[in-house]
């Protein structure tokens, strides 16, 4: 029996509707059958996906992309310029000061690391739990990663003060005692995470290439082209008997990366729980950390996929329902943020700590008040609105909503490392914080290497697993054609 | 399995996994055994009905994973216990439950790039020899499913080859010989 299949009639958005597709009588036992909506739509063949994501690998690129490109290219100059002032004057050009010594390089770094996060999130967890939306947005969503984790590696490189020292981190055999790095601080243990994580989302990116870009390569017309892509996936062939142990080797990647997420934001959170501050020496911050970094990721995913649709014309193969379902994460995450918001000034109260008491009342209405409600609006109350269906299923919504969860979640670090900072437990020794210049040039130009990197990627290699994609698509609308 | 390189062989190919599927179950309990499927994306039980194992590259894995414990385990207490004790708070020298998060994290960096290279090392040691570029000529990358039978097989005999594969159904039968090709050109 061969079932009438209601995926090759859905041409775009409009038609799906986020709901399951009843089929009545199709059922095992003569009842209504529920399908899924199709995660492609167009009635695309397995060929065409290869022409539609190739295409911006192939052709030049459109004006679109330049005037972005552009863009991007001068936000990554100004943090040159930045950067090269910072190096030549020193770090006193930024706002960081006594007793503000973590200023806006650790808020820059805790950002991006936070943003990194989604990107593997989405590849592992979601593939742990057969989530075949996951296929339209992981391959984004990895190099997404390994350009953030790029930003925020930048900034405990600033923060050392005297960047040429940066190799002191490394634990090696040296000619100064040998003088090693201190295996019991956080901070140690941020190194290593953090460049695992980095090496690790790296490998994980790589391997779900390497069947895209055997197909980039049995495209290519160039014959250096065809030997470089040929170099690049390993003369990939198809072979069900390499696939066996692909598909293992990626399962088992999943697995890795999964519990490698939630610990490289519990050791980043460790630099500041594990130190004696007010409002930072709490136990709530490995998971509130976590769940924020999720959050922020998820936010810069629903940022980059409008764009992508928009831009790179990829709406059959990144739709409303990818879209959606990324709003539900996004809720998801934002109460948890929220409740946890909610339980730092309950433990506050509950403790009975007086510095932990004050600081908190501190932080929502001292001198950074502004800051804190910014913060929790854009991030506790704003992403509410996906609570209704026609908001989570409207592309503007969602890109403005994504945007202002990014800056709440920026001004999120930026009021943990500044509030607890400025005002501590001396009154003598209170301060305040101002950005510079810098502080802001050096922020925006951390977007434009982001965002250069993005651009280019697009530009290079396939930005949708197509390999994935074809996998789950129906093969009676999908099959090949002679 | 290691098979010596061939430029000769027969190659048929289908439309649909399914009809892969099939095919695949037949071309294993057939005859041949130099025989491979290649498919733009894997495809669910393809494993089976071609008669392979489950892959070992798992147990590749757990000997990563136990050398990035290793490692790690040897240099924090190399470093913090041996060679350069230092006292910081009166706490222990040997203060194993600061040591754990790095081990995770040599653990899983070990595991994840290791089993990465070994898996497609792997995947390039079992896949049966072919023409260069074949996957090109076929469209197994893009929206074919084929099966090719190398002449490197005992019992391969060019015409009953292309018989038996034309039997599987295939959309389009070739006997293939790379060096007359490459002669050709």
């Amino acid at each position: 029996m061969t079932l009438p299949s209601p995926y090759a009639t859905v041409t775009d958005d409009s038609q799906l509707t986020g709901y399951p597709v009843v089929v009545p009588g199709a059922g095992p036992f003569g009842g209504d059958e529920e399908i899924e909506e199709p995660l492609v739509t167009g009635g695309k063949k397995y060929a065409q996906v290869d022409q539609d994501i190739c295409l911006h690998t192939e052709q030049f690129p459109t004006r679109r992309w330049w005037i972005a490109f552009a863009i991007a290219l001068s936000l990554l100059g100004l943090l040159v310029f930045s950067l090269i002032n910072l190096f030549y004057v020193g770090v006193g050009v930024v706002g960081t000061n006594s007793p503000v010594g973590w200023g806006t390089f650790i808020v820059n770094f805790v950002f991006w690391i936070g943003i990194g996060h989604a990107g593997t999130l989405i590849s592992a967890v979601l593939f742990l739990f057969r989530q075949k939306w996951r296929t339209g947005i992981n391959r984004a969503a990895e190099a997404m990663t390994l350009f953030a984790v790029a930003c925020a590696g930048l900034f405990p490189l600033l923060h050392l003060g005297r960047i040429w020292f940066a190799y002191w981190l490394v634990p090696y055999p040296n000619d100064r005692g040998s003088l090693w790095i201190n295996f019991n601080s956080a901070l140690a243990w941020d190194i290593f995470a953090i460049s695992t994580y980095g090496l690790v989302s790296l490998t994980f990116w790589y391997v779900g290439l390497l069947p895209d870009l055997a197909t980039v390569r049995d495209r290519a017309t160039h014959p250096w082209r065809r030997k470089l892509y040929h170099l690049m996936s390993f003369g990939w062939n198809g072979s069900n008997r390499a696939w066996r142990h692909y598909e293992l080797a990626y399962l088992l990647l999943a697995a890795f990366a999964t519990p490698l997420v939630f610990s490289v934001h519990t050791i980043v959170s460790f630099d500041f729980a594990t130190s004696v501050m007010p409002g930072w020496h709490t136990t709530i911050f490995p998971p509130y950390f976590v769940v924020g970094a999720i959050f922020s990721g998820f936010a810069m995913v629903i940022t980059l996929m409008s764009v992508m649709r928009g831009v790179f014309n990829l709406k059959n193969y990144i739709t409303i329902n990818h879209m959606e379902a990324m709003a539900k994460v996004l809720l998801l995450t934002s109460m948890i943020v929220g409740f946890a918001y909610a339980t730092e000034f309950f433990m506050a109260w509950y403790s009975g700590s007086e510095w932990e008491g004050f600081l908190f009342r501190n932080r929502a209405f001292g001198p950074y008040s502004w800051a804190f409600f910014t913060m929790f609006t854009c991030n506790a109350l704003v992403p509410l609105l996906f609570w209704f269906k026609k908001i989570r299923r409207n592309p503007w919504a969602l890109f403005i909503i994504a945007a202002l969860v990014n800056v709440g979640m920026w001004f999120e670090r930026y009021v943990i490392v500044i509030t607890s900072m400025t005002r501590d437990f001396l009154p003598s020794s209170w301060g305040i914080f101002e950005m510079t210049f810098f502080d802001w040039s050096i922020l925006l130009g951390s977007f434009g290497l982001f965002f250069t990197l993005f651009l280019l990627f697009v530009r290079m290699l396939p930005a949708i697993a197509m390999s994935e994609v074809k996998g789950v698509m129906d093969p009676k609308v999908a099959r090949g054609e002679d | 399995m290691t098979y010596p390189t061939s430029e000769k062989g027969v190659l048929g190919h289908f439309m649909t996994p399914d009809d892969a599927l099939t095919a695949a179950e037949k071309v294993r309990d057939s005859q041949y055994s130099h025989f491979d499927f290649l498919t733009p994306f894997p495809v669910h039980g393809m494993d089976d009905a071609m008669g392979l194992k489950r892959s070992w590259v798992p147990l590749a894995t757990i000997a990563l994973v136990v050398a990035g414990i290793a490692a790690a385990q040897a240099l924090m207490n190399y470093v913090m216990v041996y060679d350069w004790p230092m006292n910081f708070g009166g706490k222990p020298f040997w203060a194993w439950p600061s040591f754990i998060p790095i081990t995770f994290e040599l653990m899983v960096l070990f595991g994840a790039i290791g089993t990465a290279i070994v898996a497609v090392w792997a995947g390039k040691r079992d896949t049966i020899p072919q023409p260069p570029a074949m996957s090109i000529k076929t469209g197994a990358t893009v929206d074919r499913f084929v099966v090719w039978i190398a002449a490197t097989d005992p019992k391969f005999d060019s015409d009953e080859v292309v018989q038996f594969v034309e039997s599987l159904g295939a959309a389009g039968v070739e006997l293939v010989d790379g060096k007359e090709e490459s002669n050709a050109q």
